[in-house]
C-alpha cells in the first residue's frame, strides 16, 4: 500500500507541466517467485492535449481517444492467475488488473445511449487495431454498463459527468501474447530501449506465472482550478519463477539435475547415495540477479524520466544483501523492508542477491477477502455457479460489490440466488442490480452488495440452464467450451477478480460434416479435373504430338509467312484480274 | 385402406404364418449368441487408432528419470515409514510433502453408510496450477493409499508424490494437474469426485479447494516394490460405463510404442491373439460391463464424463518404478495437449485385446436380437389372444362349408372368406395387466430389502427371499385361480404384457449397457417358451426346474460359488454399490428381470379355466 502512497504523493508533487517517471518495484514471494511491477506514468496539460500538443502522451492512443470522445479509459490484458493466500494482497490494490484475457472499461462522452454505443464501438475497434488484440469481438453482448462496480477515477467537470457513459466489456478468451506487448512498449517514451522498459522481454513476461498489463487513461485536476491534466498510468506486473528465469534459454528442459547436485535431507536414516529425500528449501532465500530474472541487466535509465523518481526499488529486509553496480545509490526506506537505486544515467545496471539463510522476511499484506468462483452440478442441461468469499479479517467487516457479467447462453435463474453466511441463511444481500439477458442482444448483468461480517464466509450460489446454440454460432476452432469472464469484486479502491471458467455448451460433432465436406469436395474436385481435362484436351500419338523445339518453331513461322504470302499474293492476282 | 386392413387380417390369422413367430424369436436368440461369439474374429473387430489428433501419443521425450529416481526412493522410505500409520498421521505426512513441493492442498473427509457399516477416511490432494492457466480446466493422478484389493499402493503413493514434485518444475502445462491420494478405493474417489462436482451426499465434506472442469483421470495402483513386467489397464465404469477409447489407446501407445511395456486387460495375463483368448478377454469386459460396479478408483469419475483408467503394473520383469512414471509423464503430456474434451473416438466399445476392439454399430445387434425376441412373441401372443378359443376353431375347421362367409372388397375385386377368420374376441387385459404390473412394483420389495438390511443379516435374509422366491409364484398362482379363474386368453395376455415390457427394457438398456441387457436377456430367454401345460406334469416339472435355475437369486447363488464369495460379501457389495456409487444393476435385476420371472412362473403353476364354446358371446365382433 505505500507504495502506491509514495507514488500519489510523488505524483502529486511532480510539476503540473508535462512530465514523465518510471520505476521498478521488486517483492521476492514465497516459494522462490519474484513480483516485477513496472510503472511508467506521465502528465500532459488539458489544453495542450485538446490542440494535439502531445508530449510524453502516445499520439497514436490520444487521438484515438479524441475520435472517440472518450474521457476515461481503462485497458487491462492479463494472464494467470494471482494466488491470493501464498502471495497477499495484489500489486496496486488490484486497480491495475483485470480479469483474465482482455478487460475494457471507459467513460465516453455521449448524448445518448445510442451514441455511447457509436463511439464505445468506434474505440474498440480502433484500439483492437492498435493493440493486436481482438477487442473488435466487443459486441453489444459482451459490453456492459455497471452501475455499482466502477466509479470515475479521473477528475471530471460536473458538467460533463451528466454526459458520461461508462461502458465496460471483457475478452476471457483472448490469449494475452508479444503482439500485445509490443504496441504497449510502444507507447512509452523511451520505448523500450533505454530505463526499466528496456528489461521487458516478451519471452520472459509470457512466462510468468501471472501477468498483467495496464493502460490508465484519466484527467486530473487540481481542486478549485481549471488547470487539469491528462494522466497516463502504465503498468505491468509479473510473477516470475526464480528457478525457471534461471534456466538458460538454449536449454530450457528441467531436466533432472545430476545426482551430486540434489539437494537432500541428510539428517535421514536412509539418506545415501541412490536415496534422497529432497529438502525443503523454504527457508533460504534463492540467488537471483537482475540478468538472471529478466534476461539481460537494465541499460541505463530513460534520459525522459523524472530524476527526483529512484527507478528501481525492492521490497527485502535491510538483512538481505543486495548488490548494485557501480554509479548507483542505494536508499534505504525507514520502514526497514524498502530500498530504492537511482542509477547511473548511462551504462547498465545489475542487482544482485546472493542466497542467504535469513528468517526475516518482508511483510506480506493480507488481501481483504479471498474469493473463488467455481462450476457445480454437471451435464449437458443446467449448472449452477458457486462463489466462496472469506473475509479473513478478525475484526472488521468487508462490504463489497460483487458483479458478474454471464453471457446470454448462460440463462441466471435469479430466484435461485442464495447467499449463505457460514452456512446459515441470514439476509445479507444489501443491494441488488440486475439486467437480464436478451438472446443473441445482451448478456446478463448482475452486481450485489453484500456485507460480510469479520472472519466469516459467504456462500453465493446460483443456478443457469444452457441454452443450445445454432450451428453458426460456435467458434470456429476447436470446441473447448465457452468462457464465462471473471466475477469483479469492488471493495472501494481495491478490486479483486476471480478466475474465469470453461462452460460446456451440448456441442455437435463438428469434424463430422467436416470430414465429408472434405471428403465429397475432393471427390467433386477430382471427378470435375478428370471431366474437364477428358473434354478440354485433345489426345493424340505421341509421334503425331506437335514438337515444340527451335526448328519446329522455325518451321513453323516460316510456315506462316508462307501462308500469309501466299495470300497477300492472291489478292494481288484477284485484284489484277478485276 | 380397407384393403390392408383386409388383406392384415388375412395375414394375421394365416394359420401357416402364425407358426413362425415361436421359431423366429428361437432365431433370434441363436444368431444373437452367434453374433457375439463371431465378434473376436479379424473381419468383425477392428484394430484400434487414435482419434483425436491432438492428442499425440508418444512424440515428446519423457525426462523422468536420472536423479528423480534417487527421490523416489527418498519418497518411497517416507511411504513404507507410514505403513502402520492412521488416516489422519499419513494425510498429515502427505500434506508436508506436497506442501514441501510447493502446491496447494486441502483434505475432505467422508463418511458413507451402507449395510450397517460405516466408511469413512479423508483423501488429501494437491494442485498444482498451471503456471500460465487460468483454472478453467484440470487432470487427476490419483494414488489410492490402498487398492482395490485391500494391499497398500506403496510404490503408487511414492510415484504420485515424486510425480507432483517433477511436473511442478515444467511451465508447459495448460491445465492443472490434481495430485489426488485417497483412503482407499471404493469410497474415497467417489467422495471426491462427488464433492468436486457438488452433489454430495450428507457425511461428506466440499472441497475447500477446487480447480476447473475435470478433462481426464488417471489412476496408478503400483502396490508392489518389485519392477514389472506389463500394465494392466482397467477401464470399467460404474453401471458399465466407459472412458472414451482415445484415452486407453493413448495409454497403449505410449506404453508399447514409446516404452516397449506390453499392456493387457482384464486380467488377461497372457494374450496369445488366439480367438479363444480375445473372447476371454471380451467376456471378461462384458461380465464386468454388466455387473456395472467400480472395478478401480477410475469408475467413480466416469459417471461425471470425466474420462479415466487405473494403471496397474504386474509380472516379474525388468521394468522399474521411473518407466511407470514415465509412461504417465507422456500420458500427460498428451492429455495436457487436448484442446477440447475427449469426444472424438469411441464412448461404446468392447475390447478383446489392448488394441483391437468392436464398436457399438457391429455389437448392438447381438443384444438387440435377444430383446427382440420376446418382443416378437409378446405381439404374437397378443394376436393369438384376439382368435377365438381354439376348441372353437377346431369345430369349425371340421365342416369348413357350414361356416358362415363374408364378402371383402378390395377395389374390384371381391372375396369370400369365412368369418370365423375377420372374427376377433374381446380381450380382458384389466387382469393381465395387473399382475404384470404389480409384479414389477413388487421387485420394489427385494429391492428394499437388499439395499437396507445390515451386513450380518444379508445371508440369512437372503436364503429367506430364496425360498419364499420359489414358493411364492405358485401361491400367487392358486390366489389367481381360486378369486379369478384366469380364462386361457388372459394367461396369453400375462405372458404378451410380460415379455412386451422386458423386450422393451433390455433393448432400451442394450443402449446403456449392453453386456448386462444380454446377460438378463439371456438368462430370461426361457420365459418366451413358458406356458401352462395343464395336462403335461412332466413338461410342467422341467420347466419348473429350468426356471428355478434360472431365478435371479439362483444365479447369484451360483456366480458367487464360481467366484468364490460369500452370498453376503456379494450382497455387500452391492448394497456398497447401491449406496455410494449409485450402481443401479440391481433396479434391473429386481424390477425388470425378476418381476418377468415371478410371470413366468405363474404361467407355468396356471390352470386355464375349462372354456366352453359360446358362439353367441364370441361372435360379437363386428
Amino acid at each position: 500500500m505505500h507504495i502506491i502512497l509514495s507514488l500519489l504523493l510523488l505524483s502529486s508533487a511532480c510539476a503540473r507541466a508535462s512530465d514523465y517517471h518510471e520505476q521498478l518495484n521488486l517483492r521476492p514471494l514465497h516459494p522462490s517467485l519474484l513480483l516485477a511491477s513496472f510503472n511508467f506514468q506521465s502528465n500532459t496539460s488539458l489544453a495542450s492535449f485538446e490542440q494535439q500538443n502531445f508530449r510524453y502522451f502516445p499520439r497514436s492512443l490520444g487521438q484515438i481517444l479524441q475520435h472517440a470522445n472518450t474521457r476515461e479509459l481503462h485497458l487491462r490484458f492479463s494472464l494467470g492467475r494471482w494466488d491470493a493466500e501464498s502471495w497477499g494482497a495484489r500489486p496496486w490494490g488490484g486497480a491495475r488488473e483485470g480479469g483474465t484475457g482482455v478487460e475494457l472499461w471507459a467513460w465516453v462522452e455521449a448524448g445518448s445511449d445510442e451514441e455511447a454505443e457509436g463511439r464505445w464501438l468506434t474505440l474498440t475497434n480502433a484500439l483492437s487495431g492498435l493493440f493486436c488484440a481482438s477487442l473488435n469481438f466487443i459486441d453489444s453482448t459482451r459490453t456492459t454498463r455497471p452501475v455499482m462496480s466502477f466509479e470515475p477515477a479521473g477528475d471530471h467537470k460536473n458538467a460533463t459527468l451528466t454526459d458520461l457513459h461508462l461502458l465496460h466489456g471483457t475478452l476471457p478468451r483472448e490469449v494475452v501474447c508479444t503482439e500485445n506487448l509490443t504496441p504497449f512498449l510502444k507507447l512509452l517514451p523511451c520505448k523500450g530501449k533505454a530505463g526499466i522498459s528496456s528489461l521487458l522481454d516478451g519471452h520472459k513476461l509470457f512466462d510468468a506465472s501471472w501477468q498483467s498489463m495496464s493502460i490508465d487513461v484519466k484527467p486530473s485536476c487540481e481542486e478549485g482550478s481549471e488547470d487539469c491534466q491528462l494522466q497516463i498510468t502504465q503498468t505491468i506486473d509479473m510473477v516470475l519463477d526464480i528457478q525457471r528465469s534461471k534456466r538458460p534459454r538454449d536449454n530450457p528442459i528441467p531436466r533432472p539435475v545430476a545426482d551430486h547436485d540434489l539437494k537432500c535431507d541428510t539428517s535421514k536414516p536412509y539418506h545415501s547415495h541412490d536415496t534422497c529425500f529432497p529438502l525443503d528449501a523454504s527457508g533460504q532465500e534463492e540467488d537471483w540477479s537482475l540478468a538472471h530474472i529478466f534476461g539481460h541487466s537494465l541499460k541505463g535509465t530513460c534520459p525522459l524520466a523524472d530524476d527526483g523518481v529512484d527507478p528501481v526499488c525492492i521490497n527485502v529486509p535491510h538483512a538481505r544483501h543486495v548488490y548494485a553496480s557501480e554509479g548507483a545509490h542505494e536508499h534505504k526506506d525507514e520502514s526497514g523492508y524498502r530500498r530504492c537505486f537511482s542509477l547511473a544515467p548511462d551504462g547498465e545496471f545489475e542487482m544482485v542477491l546472493p542466497q542467504q539463510e535469513i528468517s526475516e522476511k518482508a511483510p506480506l499484506e493480507q488481501p481483504l477477502l479471498y474469493a473463488e468462483r467455481s462450476f457445480i452440478g454437471y451435464g449437458q442441461e443446467s449448472g449452477g455457479v458457486q462463489a466462496i468469499l472469506t473475509n479473513p479479517s478478525g475484526t472488521e467487516s468487508v462490504e463489497f460489490v460483487y458483479m458478474e457479467t454471464l453471457p446470454w447462453f448462460m440463462k441466471l435463474y435469479l430466484h435461485t440466488l442464495k447467499a449463505k453466511i457460514n452456512g446459515l441463511d441470514e439476509d445479507i444481500i444489501k443491494e441488488m442490480y440486475y439486467r437480464p439477458a436478451l438472446d443473441r442482444k445482451r448478456g446478463t448483468q448482475l452486481e450485489v452488495r453484500i456485507i460480510i461480517p469479520a472472519n466469516s464466509t459467504v456462500v453465493l450460489t446460483y443456478d443457469f440452464e444452457k441454452a443450445i446454440l445454432r450451428y453458426t454460432e460456435y467458434p470456429p476452432d476447436a470446441n473447448r467450451g465457452f468462457d464465462v469472464a471473471p466475477a469483479i469484486i469492488t471493495i472501494g479502491d481495491v478490486s479483486i477478480r476471480t478466475t474465469s471458467l470453461l462452460l460446456p455448451l451440448p456441442t455437435p460433432d463438428f469434424s463430422m460434416p467436416y470430414n465429408v465436406i472434405i471428403l465429397t469436395s475432393t471427390v467433386m474436385a477430382l471427378s470435375f479435373g478428370f471431366i474437364f481435362n477428358l473434354l478440354v484436351r485433345r489426345f493424340v500419338g505421341i509421334d503425331e504430338a506437335e514438337k515444340w523445339d527451335v526448328r519446329a518453331v522455325r518451321l513453323k513461322v516460316l510456315a506462316a509467312a508462307k501462308t500469309f504470302a501466299s495470300r497477300f499474293g492472291k489478292r494481288e492476282k484477284v485484284e489484277k484480274k478485276e | 385402406m380397407s384393403g390392408l386392413l383386409s388383406s392384415g387380417s388375412l395375414l394375421r390369422r394365416n394359420p401357416r404364418l402364425l407358426q413362425v413367430p415361436p421359431y423366429l424369436s428361437f432365431l433370434c436368440i441363436a444368431i444373437g449368441v452367434a453374433w457375439l461369439l463371431l465378434l473376436p474374429l479379424d473381419n468383425y473387430s477392428r484394430r484400434t487408432y487414435i482419434s483425436e489428433n491432438a492428442l499425440l501419443p508418444g512424440q515428446v521425450h519423457t525426462y523422468f528419470a536420472g536423479s528423480d529416481q534417487n527421490v523416489f526412493r527418498g519418497y518411497k522410505r517416507e511411504v513404507d515409514e507410514l505403513v502402520e500409520k492412521s488416516n489422519a498421521e499419513v494425510n498429515d505426512k502427505l500434506e508436508e510433502f506436497f506442501k514441501a513441493s510447493g502446491l496447494k492442498v486441502a483434505r475432505q473427509k467422508y463418511e458413507y453408510r451402507s449395510a450397517g457399516e460405516t466408511y469413512s477416511g479423508e483423501n488429501v490432494y494437491a494442485i498444482l496450477h498451471a503456471p500460465r492457466g487460468d483454472a478453467e480446466e484440470a487432470i487427476v493422478l490419483l494414488g489410492a493409499w490402498t487398492n482395490v484389493e485391500g494391499e497398500l499402493n506403496k510404490s503408487g503413493v511414492a510415484l504420485v508424490l515424486t510425480l507432483a514434485r517433477y511436473f511442478k518444475r515444467w511451465s508447459l502445462w495448460s491445465k492443472d494437474i490434481i495430485f489426488l491420494i485417497t483412503a482407499d478405493s471404493r469410497a474415497g474417489p467417489q467422495a471426491w469426485v462427488d464433492a468436486y462436482h457438488d452433489t454430495h451426499q450428507k457425511g461428506i465434506q466440499s472441497l475447500p479447494v477446487k480447480s476447473g472442469a475435470l478433462q481426464g483421470a488417471v489412476v496408478i495402483d503400483y502396490p508392489f516394490d518389485h519392477r514389472f513386467e506389463s500394465i494392466h489397464i482397467v477401464y470399467d465404469g460404474i453401471n458399465g460405463q466407459l472412458p472414451n477409447l482415445d484415452l486407453l489407446n493413448t495409454v497403449v501407445a505410449i506404453a508399447s510404442g514409446q516404452m516397449g511395456i506390453g499392456a493387457s486387460l482384464q486380467k488377461m495375463w497372457q494374450h496369445k491373439d488366439s480367438y479363444k483368448d480375445r473372447l476371454t478377454t471380451m467376456l471378461r469386459g462384458m461380465m464386468n460391463q454388466g455387473l456395472g460396479h467400480a472395478s478401480g478408483p477410475h469408475s467413480s469419475f466416469i459417471p461425471y464424463h470425466v474420462d479415466a483408467i487405473t494403471l496397474q503394473p504386474f509380472g516379474e520383469g525388468w521394468e522399474d518404478e521411473m518407466a511407470m512414471g514415465r509412461v504417465i509423464e507422456s500420458t500427460f503430456r498428451s492429455l495436457n495437449n487436448l484442446l477440447e474434451h475427449l469426444h472424438q473416438s469411441f464412448f461404446f466399445y468392447l475390447l478383446m485385446q489392448s488394441n483391437r476392439f468392436v464398436s457399438i454399430g457391429t455389437y448392438l445387434p447381438s443384444a438387440m436380437l435377444v430383446a427382440i425376441n420376446f418382443t416378437i412373441m409378446a405381439i404374437f401372443l397378443w394376436v393369438k389372444s384376439g382368435a377365438p378359443s381354439t376348441t372353437n376353431s377346431k369345430v369349425a375347421s371340421t365342416d369348413k362349408k357350414s361356416g358362415p362367409l363374408s364378402i371383402i372388397q378390395e377395389g374390384d375385386a371381391k372375396a369370400l372368406i369365412p368369418k370365423q377368420i375377420l372374427e376377433e374376441t374381446e380381450r380382458e387385459f384389466f387382469l393381465p395387466l395387473a399382475v404384470v404390473v404389480g409384479s414389477h412394483f413388487l421387485g420394489v420389495l427385494p429391492l428394499y430389502l437388499f439395499n437396507h438390511t445390515p451386513e450380518i443379516m444379508l445371508p440369512s435374509v437372503f436364503f429367506i427371499f430364496a425360498i419364499v422366491n420359489n414358493i411364492f409364484p405358485f401361491l400367487i398362482s392358486t390366489a389367481l385361480i381360486r378369486s379369478f379363474n384366469p380364462s386361457h386368453q388372459q394367461y396369453q395376455l400375462i405372458k404378451a404384457f410380460s415379455l412386451l415390457f422386458l423386450g422393451m427394457f433390455l433393448s432400451s438398456l442394450a443402449t446403456l449397457n449392453f453386456s448386462l441387457a444380454f446377460l438378463v436377456g439371456l438368462l430370461a430367454a426361457p420365459l418366451t417358451y413358458v406356458q401352462s401345460f395343464p395336462n403335461r406334469p412332466i413338461t410342467t416339472t422341467l420347466f419348473v426346474i429350468l426356471l428355478s435355475l434360472l431365478t435371479p437369486t439362483t444365479v447369484l447363488l451360483a456366480s458367487s460359488f464360481y467366484w468364490n464369495l460369500g452370498v453376503g460379501e456379494v450382497l455387500k457389495e452391492a448394497a456398497f454399490g447401491w449406496d455410494v456409487w449409485g450402481m443401479n444393476t440391481q433396479v434391473v435385476v429386481w424390477c425388470v428381470w425378476w418381476p418377468a420371472w415371478v410371470v413366468g412362473m405363474i404361467q407355468l403353476a396356471g390352470k386355464p379355466r375349462n372354456e366352453k364354446p359360446k358362439p353367441e358371446k364370441a361372435a360379437v365382433k363386428s
